[in-house]
């Protein structure tokens, strides 16, 4: 009862902030100049061919009972039909989202495992060369713009190494019986490298930065001292006392950073042609497909939502001395 | 102190009825031009500054409206009493290679309410001319008043024209020989001839091209957008294609004979099979032409509107009776309509003509063609897989044709030379580049072509001043178009003055832009003729015109 009444709450002001997201969204898209379907009306049509359309698209209705409409096909799990394709929004975007997971979680795995080890190392070097050297390298890499880096990693890898294909997930024509044959095959893993480098570079330098201050907090409480004093290897101080209590705001900060990477990926995937969400979103909304747009962004919304719960709770669950009681 | 404010006051209403002669002409309002954004389209966006620069030069006030697509294309299409001039394109299709559909519907008046005239240009004269080449079947005959619907507009100038776009692709001449490409006129490189007759040289077998916009769909009905286009055009045959020289040649059709001015016979080749194994018949040939006209495909029912009857004699010959007499009916009817399997499209356009819905929104899940390329797979957002249909009349020598999307233009070119892609269908970025990357590598080749489609200024010819054509002629004088070709264009188009493009050499008129005049002394010369003066520093119309649309 204790644990499930805080779970609850979140949930509810989260629940709340979603359904902010998606009045915003509504209206967002349709307080945008020009008649949304203009696109994608043929100058050939006729008046009565144009009506059939604008009515198909359920334009003809007054705003507040298209919004209703659009409330009610939510709670459905209805996101409606691309203006563009014409095929429900929902099926283009679970087409797609796996891609665009992979690229997210892999890539955030990466500069996690990294800046948490590299942050570490860094506190424990506290004030040496090594330290000098490195925290520019790191706050360099936090300033550089993804498609820049993108670019860059491009030209060397790709266009002058060719070591890494430059784009999509498979070499052209290649065909596999099923998305794991895909996911775990040398094709599919060589054409995830750049992308994923890419976005991992530009995010290792949060958890780095993180657990190397958190280290150092640690590394001046009592125990740590004490466990100096009692002669226990470096190694044993630094992994086993430090890093243990230092670890648990970068585990909360990995799942806010999900939401952060769903941002990057829209510039990522369309450097890299990847097929993912993000490049759907950026086509979407230059091609004033609304219902398209306004689903990635609703989908973009509640995984950021969601990874802002996990993280709330977890915190909970890690550190008993933080409740919501 | 008074009577010395009186004084002065009056003194100064004198002075001021003193000048009001030059004030019964009206100035002309501030104009304004629209365009797209400079991200967008850049070329479009400079020429337009470019323009608008020369205008003030006249004594005029322009200001150049930068707004995106969407919101352009709603104002100047379903608004159009309300806009000035803007910026415009058509652009190059096969089916354009007959200058019908563009002298006709672009500017006859008919179309002026709700179709492609929206600039509203009203000239009996042209109307006739243009009426008279749709029914002229005679080519000489017909190119006589091509030409001289070229010459109306020329003295007219409803339409600033620019210029025609070059085009530029590029292939890897390791991989194909250089032999085998086809340079169709006024389309360029990239076309259906190559991706048949493109010869292998090596192990790599595999046309793969590229493409920065996604596929809408692949469907046989329903235009939905360039690149869609080329994939429709492999999978599915018509009965006749436009040739390399930009003239119909036959396909499906073994032959084809005129039986009059309104009645056409074509005999069906007799060794043709549709992807699924069955056989393509007359009753196909007959159902695909009904099913484009029977209201379930808007955007296909325009080519087949002048058909009045279609019959079947002896199995294998299509009559089709016409309702007028039409010059460019084997061009923009027979060989725009995609021939379609009666035995898949029956059951489905059924269904569908119980529902809102019409073909636009149906996709296959395989699609079912007779064409030169079978289709294999679509993965969303990624590629589209076609293999050789080796039973075809005209078998492609590559085994597959694969489309990659690909976003990013620079990405693109990368891709070309690392063989990700090997011939480079789609490249957005400045030509420049290309041909530097190219010298550099030396295993490309870059070819350009002459676009069939054109940039151009409408201008509103409803509303004052450019009712007027003599002011139209002095705006579109005012600008050396050598200037747009260098400084919009970097030097990757030619300069126009003709709708018709000099790519299709039979129809172009060349005289009509070889004679343009420009310059801004011309330009003064051509208003001050017309009665436009200059009052307080701005530009006026002519005596007797009154300004009614000032802000």
């Amino acid at each position: 009862m204790n644990t499930l009444k805080p779970v609850l709450s979140r949930t509810l002001q989260l629940l709340l902030v979603l359904w902010a997201v998606v009045t915003i969204l509504f209206l967002m898209f349709r307080l945008m100049p020009g008649n949304p379907l203009a696109a994608y009306i043929d100058p050939t049509f006729t008046l009565e061919q144009q009506e059939q359309l604008i009515r198909q698209f359920g334009l003809d209705k007054p705003l507040l009972s298209q919004y209703f409409t659009y409330l009610g096909n939510l709670l459905q799990g209805e996101l409606g039909y691309s203006f563009r394709y014409r095929t429900p929004v929902a099926e283009r975007i679970w087409l797609l989202l796996p891609n665009t997971l992979i690229l997210t979680f892999s890539s955030l795995i990466i500069a996690y495992v990294f800046g948490i080890l590299a942050g570490a190392w860094l506190a424990w070097r506290r004030g040496s060369r090594a330290e000098a050297v490195s925290l520019p390298i790191v706050l360099a890499t936090r300033a550089m713009p993804e498609f820049w880096l993108g670019m860059v990693l491009l030209a060397i890898f790709s266009f002058s190494l060719g070591i890494f294909p430059a784009g999509g997930t498979r070499s052209a024509g290649t065909e596999y019986t099923s998305l794991w044959a895909l996911y775990t095959s040398a094709d599919f893993l060589s054409h995830l490298a750049l992308p994923v480098l890419t976005l991992a570079i530009y995010s290792q330098g949060l958890p780095l930065l993180l657990m190397r201050s958190n280290m150092l907090d640690v590394m001046k409480e009592d125990f740590v001292t004490m466990a100096k004093v009692k002669g226990l290897s470096p190694y044993t101080i630094v992994i086993k006392h430090g890093a243990r209590n230092a670890l648990l705001p970068v585990m909360t900060s990995f799942a806010i950073s999900v939401g952060y990477q769903l941002q990057g990926n829209v510039v990522v995937e369309s450097v890299f042609s990847w097929p993912g969400l993000g490049r759907e979103l950026v086509s979407a909304v230059s091609a004033s497909d609304y219902p398209l747009a306004q689903g990635a962004f609703l989908m973009i919304a509640v995984v950021v939502i969601a990874m802002n719960l996990i993280a709330d709770l977890l915190y909970t669950l890690l550190d008993p001395r933080i409740s919501h009681a | 102190m008074n009577t010395l404010l009186k004084l002065a006051s009056t003194s100064l209403m004198s002075a001021a009825m003193l000048a009001s002669p030059a004030l019964a002409q009206d100035q002309i309002r501030t104009l304004h031009l629209l365009s797209r954004p400079q991200a967008a389209q850049p070329a479009e966006f400079q020429a337009m500054q470019l323009i608008a620069q020369e205008w003030r030069k006249l004594g005029l006030d322009v200001e150049v409206d930068v707004m995106p697509w969407e919101q352009m294309s709603d104002q100047v299409w379903y608004n159009r009493n309300d806009w000035d001039a803007t910026a415009w394109q058509m652009t190059g299709r096969p089916e354009r290679s007959d200058p019908d559909e563009i002298i006709y519907n672009l500017f006859h008046s008919t179309t002026a309410e709700s179709g492609y005239n929206f600039i509203g240009y009203a000239n009996p004269e042209y109307d006739a001319v243009v009426e008279k080449q749709r029914v002229t079947i005679d080519p000489d005959a017909r190119q006589a008043l091509v030409v001289e619907a070229q010459e109306i507009l020329a003295k007219d100038q409803p339409n600033m024209m620019l210029v025609h776009p070059e085009q530029a692709f590029a292939f890897d001449k390791t991989i194909w020989d250089e032999a085998s490409v086809v340079n169709q006129s006024g389309i360029g490189i990239r076309n259906t001839w190559t991706w048949l007759s493109l010869a292998p040289k090596a192990d790599q077998k595999d046309i793969i091209v590229n493409s920065a916009d996604n596929v809408i769909s692949v469907n046989p009905l329903y235009i939905s957008g360039v690149t869609d286009s080329w994939i429709t055009e492999l999978v599915y045959d018509r009965l006749f294609r436009v040739g390399p020289d930009g003239l119909p040649t036959e396909w499906a059709a073994q032959s084809h004979e005129w039986r009059d001015d309104t009645t056409i016979a074509v005999t069906l080749r007799d060794d043709m099979m549709w992807h699924d194994g069955e056989p393509v018949t007359a009753e196909d040939v007959k159902f695909s032409y009904e099913a484009t006209t029977g209201g379930e495909a808007p955007m296909y029912s325009p080519f087949g509107k002048g058909i009045s009857g279609i019959e079947i004699e002896d199995g294998n010959v299509v009559v089709f009776s016409l309702t007028n007499p039409s010059a460019s009916f084997i061009t923009s009817s027979l060989a725009k309509i995609n021939l379609i399997p009666k035995h898949v499209w029956e059951p489905i356009l059924a269904d569908l003509a119980t529902k809102e819905e019409n073909a636009e929104s149906y996709q296959e899940e395989m699609p079912i063609g007779s064409g030169p390329y079978k289709f294999e797979r679509w993965i969303t957002n990624e590629e589209i897989v076609l293999s050789a249909n080796t039973d075809h009349f005209n078998a492609p020598k590559a085994e597959r044709w694969i489309l990659r999307f690909v976003p990013n233009a620079e990405a693109a070119l990368g891709m070309l030379r690392s063989g990700e892609i090997n011939f480079l269908t789609d490249f957005s970025g400045d030509p420049q580049v290309l041909i530097d990357a190219a010298a550099a590598d030396g295993d490309l080749e870059v070819m350009s072509t002459v676009d069939i489609g054109f940039r151009y200024i409408g201008f509103n010819n409803r509303r004052p001043p450019f009712n007027d054509p003599a002011f139209r002629s002095a705006l579109s004088s005012a600008v050396d178009r050598r200037l747009i070709v260098n400084a919009a264009f970097k030097g990757f188009a030619v300069a126009s003055n003709s709708v018709v493009s000099p790519a299709l050499e039979f129809w172009h008129a060349k005289a009509v832009v070889d004679n343009f005049q420009a310059g801004a002394d011309v330009a003064k010369s051509m208003l001050d003729e017309a009665g436009y003066t200059m009052v307080d520093g701005r530009l006026a119309y002519p005596e007797g015109v009154k300004e009614t649309l000032g802000d």
